[in-house]
């Protein structure tokens, strides 16, 4: 398999035109070959979960939290929902066409494109202004965490940090789905210089050759990366144990009981009322 | 590697004389199956180097698809083979189809018509000079448009339905063959497909490498024409008078693409326009019908303001490149011509 | 003399193999153990060679050899090589591969990986001339003048021109900027001119370049035997080309035969050869067989030359009654990737001659640039001339309310009229003769001029009809050239032409003259041209309209020289004096005495027997060394007439040709054409009327298709030829022009040559550009285009917003 596709210059040079579509399958491929294998572990194996008593006894030391707890506000719902339409849409008039399904789709992609930018600007705005901003980062502090959700994983009750607001895979995906779509949306702000848009006078000679090059293997590289991302991202969402979090993407709230078993409400601190800081 | 031009490399060549071999062939060898018609325009590619298939078939052999016969109501089936010569001189061509023999005859040259066959020239290639050179551009399946850039020479390139690509469509017969409503009978590894002519080309928003519907495996059998826009007198069958419009303006008087063409196909009552068909090439990948322009003339007098306000409409979303905003008002201007008709002039006083 | 065989139709003793497929071109040939070979070409307008791994095409079982640059000889002042290691523009040949077959070689060059390293580059020579412009070429970009008091032929310099930022102020309003200039010329009192104009025009045209593309390529076979080359080559000049192969090659001009008996056309781009004819020369005797290049269109777009394109200014006063006053001309010119060339200074010339100003000055920058190099092509700076100034001419004409003709007739030419500058004496030049008022009133009349005019820029339907007129000149005619010929005993009378046979039948009309002056029938005149082991005496080149002039002044003296000489053998046997002899019915015999005499077979065995100077055994002192060459081979052979040109001429010889069109112009579709056309010769004495009308018709076809479509196409990005192909490059076809064209020749003498003949070749060109242009203008008003070729996006585009909107300026769209 190649990685990626050459072509070459008027000038018999060669240059990097594209990463290989090949890697789209293999994106899919890896895509669905994690979901089969995470959810084979899931069935077959010894997952741990907390016994209901351990949860029930912690509710009941925390009747000063309110029943519900605002997970995520409106308006981070709604960024998230219009950045997954976007996202959607970009991969959907991206990838349609190379497995076969033919339309027009330039102009569907980079209006998309642009609606993906517009979100991400606020999500960037919003979490640095309003939201607990280092809340969803990773860093080396989160190594002990790493070390006990994965014993937890494989059914050992350890002690050790459980997650904040964000749990841990949460937050890598987080970092995942940034870099890719940082990348996607950088090059595909410049690609759209090569084809007819309102916004430019088109230049396909804006860089040399052999930066578009590197710009389309960028872009290719992360579209393709976000295909298997997005799968992950909706087999979890719809993973029976995880709808609590799908839901409150949805509605805002989680329980009570929710917030107890699955946080640690020392790294996630819900202070009554917790609207103020939510919008 | 070096690129090297004007020779061509060795492939495998067969020579069918049915439709099935052909059709076997093209099952074995896919896409590294080419198909041979007339010629003029795979000499081109494959001297060049650009194309390189593995297997060439050469279709000439194929009596069936040579050709013209009676089809259906009053109407002609045409070969895909036939050649564009011999369409010229048909009959009935001439008597009931004279815009097919006018476009057919507007076509290169006489020795290229000799060779050429319709079914290639509705299924050549764009002439786009940066593709038609070996460049990697969107069309060759790389991912850019050297003709829409801002030091490109484009002056016969696309104003209408560009997406990434600007090229244009070269068939001169294509217009003429809609405006007709004609018929592609197509030959798939799944059998007899028909589809209406201008349904047969397609623009690079729907796929950018390719020109017509056909994909590797088909094959073009045949073009049917239906009785339905034979050229009549008033009265004959109780419609109305059709007539016909096609003109070709191109640099020289022969041996010349198009800048840009028009063909209508027109039923009248008097002076009013009863129905219509109006087409318009060398200004999109694919020919282009103007529905618009059509619903807009029907019922109305044909006359200088009807093809004024057709001509205004034809034209609305037009975007010129750096050299060639002259399509424009020139598509404009054909279509008044195709509506109003044009006037003879004698310049003997 | 009853019937003189000048001036009357004949059909050439070629014609029959060319029209019935007998006739072997280069490409035709072939030899025992023959390889082909295909070139390597730069993908890159300037690139420098930094490696070439060609190992993996050497290993390929057909392949026999490959050249390189390094395997040329090198040329002085940096000529043009056939193969470079530093290609200067797309398309630039790198290296050659030999091998048994052109599928084998086209496989080998497609494993040869050859790194080049790009090197800036520049297709328009405005871009070249702004400040930070980029070179063509390292070390310039443009040619300086040749230094003063040098002999013709010493290179010009190599300059690095750049102009300001003002230079450029005028450039958005379509003005030609002009800087400093590195040529230049003026005379007369230019200020006073101006001033005392009625009207003054200033006015920016573009004169595009147009690929030569004769229908034969610049293919070559060669081989060796016995240290000699033996090419099979098609060039537009014989004899001239041996000693160029043999320069190209690192020869001596007697190392070479060059056999060329058909050749597929020219147009002035094989004018002396062409330098690709060592790449097969070289290669085979690397490879020891026989090599066959065939160069294909592609190719021949590249390599086969095109005319300089030309920007230029032209500021012209005129009094009340259209007399010029006093003209401004500037020139950027445009070589392309080599030269220098003359074209502009020939522009310059032309235009002094034709328009006769009373004052003038001329200016030029002479550019490069990275784009498939010029060579002269059919009226290489005249037909840019009329060009240039036709659209001045023709809106003064309807500014000042004169009759189109009747402006152009003013302001002609007559008689030894001067043109040019002065020279080192302080005299002007002036021509041998010129006749164009008469052409003018002649070709008027014929064209019914009143007639079309009154219908010039009526409008019927959406089509508007124009006339044009334009004098089309050229310089048609050299002298000194050498003659050749045998009176055999056989009784026949060999001539030996060293012409090129590329279509215009000078190659035998010279016979015809030979043949006049001994009184000798035609069916018993041979005519032995194609190879130079054949023995070919020294020959002017085909170019520039001169071998007409050139060679029939040279075939007058040899023949001449015969005449003498049967005359001396017949009063040395006959008695009386050599005088007392004349010649007719194939004899020499006493005046008033036909029975006393001999037969011209057997004057010829008495020349032989004789010996000496009568059958070539003593040669004249001034003859070219050529020529003695071959008199030496054909000594003994019969009585042979040999001499140089050594006629007196006052003057220099131009041949002029007037173009009339009539065209339509549909203004809704901006389609141009061209109803009626008529070419009316000045050019000398008619030799060969038949030939003589052809040319004036197809010089003038030339023109027409440069004013109405063929061009030349460069992308600007990466410097590559857009019309690359024929069908790209437009030249033009059958049905582009009347089917009925006319012409007509004055036939009035020149009277500095014995014959009265001048060149035709090259001035119907300009008459066709510039009447046809010229008629456009009259049809739909000034201002409509300026630029050429004229077509449908011009015109279009400019009625559609009322002014040009095409930019006049850039180079090569």
């Amino acid at each position: 398999m190649d990685i990626l596709t050459w072509g070459r210059s008027p000038w018999g040079q060669q240059i990097l035109t594209h990463v290989s579509w090949d890697l789209l399958w293999a994106s899919l491929f890896a895509g669905v070959a994690f979901l089969i294998a995470h959810a084979s572990y899931m069935v077959l194996s010894a997952h741990r979960k907390r016994k209901a008593e351990e949860t029930d006894a912690m509710e009941a030391a925390r009747t000063d939290l309110p029943p519900l707890i605002r997970r995520h506000g409106v308006g981070a719902r709604v960024f998230h929902w219009v950045m997954a339409t976007a996202m959607l849409t970009l991969l959907l008039t991206a990838f349609l066409p190379i497995v076969g399904v033919q339309f027009a789709w330039v102009t569907w992609h980079w209006i998309a494109g642009l609606v993906l930018t517009a979100t991400i600007v606020f999500h960037i705005i919003h979490a640095t202004f309003w939201l607990d901003f280092w809340s969803i980062w990773v860093g080396p502090k989160d190594i002990p965490e790493l070390k006990a959700e994965i014993l937890r994983e494989f059914g050992h009750d350890v002690p050790g940090p459980k997650p904040g607001k964000y749990p841990l895979g949460n937050r890598l995906y987080h970092l995942g789905i940034v870099l890719a779509a940082l990348s996607v949306v950088a090059t595909g702000l410049f690609m759209m210089v090569r084809v007819r848009t309102p916004f430019y006078t088109r230049n396909p000679y804006l860089f040399s050759d052999s930066t578009w090059g590197v710009t389309y293997v960028t872009h290719g590289l992360a579209g393709v990366t976000l295909v298997g991302m997005v799968i992950a991202h909706v087999y979890f969402a719809i993973r029976p144990e995880k709808r609590w979090i799908t839901k409150s993407m949805i509605f805002g709230f989680i329980t009570r009981r929710q917030y107890l078993e699955h946080h640690d409400p020392d790294r996630w601190v819900v202070s009554e009322p917790p609207r103020e800081k939510v919008i | 590697m070096a690129v090297i031009r004007d020779v061509m490399p060795a492939f495998e060549l067969f020579q069918p004389a049915s439709v099935s071999d052909a059709q076997a062939l093209l099952k074995r060898y896919g896409g590294e199956a080419w198909l041979l018609a007339g010629g003029l325009d795979s000499f081109d590619w494959l001297k060049d180097r650009i194309k390189r298939p593995a297997a060439v078939i050469d279709l000439s052999g194929i009596a069936d698809l040579k050709g013209i016969k009676p089809w259906g109501d009053g109407g002609l089936e045409i070969g895909a083979m036939t050649t564009l010569t011999e369409i010229v001189r048909h009959p009935v061509v001439r008597e009931r189809y004279s815009i097919l023999l006018e476009a057919a005859e507007s076509a290169a040259s006489p020795q290229i018509r000799n060779q050429g066959t319709v079914g290639g020239n509705v299924t050549q290639d764009t002439r786009c000079w940066y593709y038609r050179a070996g460049w990697s551009c969107y069309r060759a399946g790389g991912n850019i448009c050297y003709a829409d850039t801002p030091q490109a020479i484009n002056r016969e390139h696309a104003i209408l339905e560009a997406d990434r690509c600007v090229a244009v469509n070269p068939s001169d017969t294509a217009p003429a063959l809609i405006a007709l409503d004609a018929q592609m009978v197509i030959r798939t590894g799944a059998g007899e497909q028909v589809i209406a002519a201008e349904d047969y080309f397609v623009g690079p928003g729907t796929d950018i490498t390719r020109m017509t519907v056909l994909k590797p495996g088909s094959l073009l059998t045949s073009i049917r024409i239906p009785g339905t826009w034979a050229a009549s007198a008033e009265g004959s069958g109780g419609a109305g008078r059709v007539q016909f419009y096609f003109e070709k303006i191109r640099d020289r008087n022969v041996w010349d693409f198009a800048l840009v063409s028009v063909a209508s196909a027109m039923a009248t009552t008097g002076t009013t326009i009863d129905r219509i068909r109006l087409v318009v090439n060398g200004v999109a990948a694919r020919p282009l019908r103007l529905a618009a322009v059509e619903d807009l003339v029907r019922g109305k007098p044909r006359n200088e303001a009807t093809a004024v306000i057709a001509g205004n409409l034809a034209i609305e979303g037009a975007q010129p490149l750096t050299f060639n905003g002259y399509k424009v008002p020139l598509m404009r201007n054909l279509v008044k011509r195709a509506i109003r008709g044009v006037e003879d002039v004698d310049w003997t006083s | 003399m009853a019937d003189k065989l000048v001036g009357q139709n004949y059909i050439p003793v070629d014609l029959v193999a060319k029209v019935t497929g007998k006739a072997r071109y280069a490409e035709d040939f072939r030899a025992d153990g023959m390889l082909f070979t295909k070139l390597l070409v730069s993908p890159m307008p300037h690139a420098r060679v930094r490696n070439i791994d060609m190992s993996a095409a050497l290993a390929m079982p057909g392949v026999k050899a490959i050249i390189t640059a390094d395997d040329l000889p090198m040329l002085p002042n940096n000529a043009e090589r056939a193969l470079t290691n530093e290609p200067l523009y797309v398309g630039e040949p790198i290296l050659a591969v030999a091998a048994v077959d052109e599928l084998t070689a086209a496989e080998a060059i497609e494993r040869i990986l050859v790194d080049l390293e790009p090197l800036p580059f520049v297709v328009d020579p405005l871009q070249s001339l702004r400040p930070g412009g980029n070179n063509p070429r390292t070390n310039g970009n443009a040619w300086g003048a040749p230094p003063p008091n040098t002999p013709p032929g010493t290179p010009a310099p190599l300059e690095t021109m750049k102009w300001t930022e003002q230079d450029f102020n005028d450039e958005d309003a379509g003005h030609l900027p002009m800087g400093k200039a590195l040529e230049e010329w003026a005379f007369g009192d230019l200020e006073a001119g101006f001033t005392n104009a009625a009207l003054v025009l200033d006015e920016t045209f573009t004169v595009q370049s147009t690929g030569h593309h004769p229908m034969e390529t610049r293919s070559a076979m060669a081989y060796w035997q016995n240290g000699k080359l033996y090419i099979h080559a098609s060039t537009q000049s014989v004899a001239q080309t041996q000693p160029a192969i043999a320069r190209w090659c690192g020869l001596e001009p007697s190392q070479v035969v060059l056999i060329c008996e058909y050749t597929g056309g020219g147009f002035g781009s094989k004018g002396g050869g062409a330098v690709s004819m060592s790449i097969p020369a070289i290669l085979s005797k690397k490879a020891n067989a026989p090599v066959m290049m065939r160069i294909s269109r592609e190719e021949e777009s590249f390599i086969g030359r095109a005319r300089t394109n030309m920007s230029g200014r032209a500021r012209i006063g005129f009094a009340k009654d259209g007399r010029i006053t006093a003209l401004d001309l500037f020139i950027v010119q445009d070589t392309g990737a080599y030269g220098p060339l003359g074209d502009h200074r020939s522009a310059g010339l032309a235009a002094s001659l034709i328009y006769q100003p009373p004052a003038m000055r001329w200016r030029a920058v002479n550019m490069m640039t990275n784009t498939p190099p010029r060579t002269q092509q059919r009226s290489p700076g005249p037909m840019q001339a009329n060009g240039i100034i036709e659209p001045v001419m023709s809106k003064a004409a309807r500014q000042l309310g004169i009759d189109q003709v009747e402006i152009r007739s003013i302001n002609s030419p007559s008689g030894k009229a001067l043109f040019g500058p002065a020279g080192p004496t302080g005299q002007r030049p002036h021509i041998t003769s010129a006749f164009i008022k008469e052409a003018l009133a002649r070709g008027a009349e014929q064209f019914n001029w009143p007639m079309r005019k009154a219908r010039s820029g009526q409008r019927k339907g959406s089509k508007i009809r124009g006339v044009g007129v334009t004098v089309g000149p050229h310089g048609a005619g050299s002298i000194g050239w050498d003659s050749l010929m045998t009176i055999r005993p056989d009784g026949k009378l060999y001539v030996q032409s060293g012409v090129g046979n590329l279509g215009t039948h000078s190659l035998i009309d010279l016979a015809r003259v030979a043949a006049d002056e001994l009184a000798m029938p035609w069916q018993k005149v041979e005519v032995i041209w194609g190879d130079t082991s054949k023995g070919l005496p020294w020959t002017c080149l085909s170019v520039g309209s001169q071998t007409t002039h050139a060679m029939t002044r040279a075939n007058h003296a040899g023949a001449n020289d015969a005449k003498r000489k049967l005359q001396e053998i017949a009063a040395r046997d006959l008695g009386g004096s050599p005088d007392d002899y004349e010649l007719g019915n194939e004899r020499v015999y006493r005046r008033g005495a036909p029975g006393r005499g001999l037969t011209y077979a057997q004057a010829a065995t008495r020349a032989i027997e004789l010996g000496g100077k009568y059958d070539g055994h003593e040669l004249p002192m001034d003859i070219n060394p050529m020529t003695r060459g071959s008199a030496t081979r054909l000594a003994g052979l019969g009585l042979m007439g040999v001499a140089k040109d050594n006629y007196p001429r006052d003057g220099v010889t131009y041949s002029f040709v007037i173009g009339f069109a009539e065209v339509e112009v549909d203004v809704e579709t901006g389609h141009v054409t061209l109803v009626d056309y008529l070419g009316v010769g000045d050019v000398g004495t008619v030799v060969n009327p038949r030939s003589l009308l052809a040319q004036i018709k197809g010089g003038s076809c030339l023109g027409i298709a440069h004013a109405l479509f063929q061009k030349s196409v460069v992308d600007p990005k990466y410097g590559h030829s857009l019309a690359r192909r024929f069908h790209y490059s437009k030249p033009l076809t059958i049905l582009d022009i009347p089917a009925t064209m006319n012409a007509s020749a004055l036939d009035m003498a020149d009277p500095e040559t014995p014959v009265g003949a001048r060149g035709v070749g090259e001035p119907p060109v300009g008459a066709g550009y510039g009447s046809v242009m010229n008629a456009i203008s009259d049809a739909l008003g000034d201002d409509i285009f300026r630029r050429a070729p004229v077509t449908a996006d011009l015109i279009l585009m400019s009625l559609e917003h009322g002014r040009p909107m095409h930019d006049p300026l850039r180079a090569h769209v």
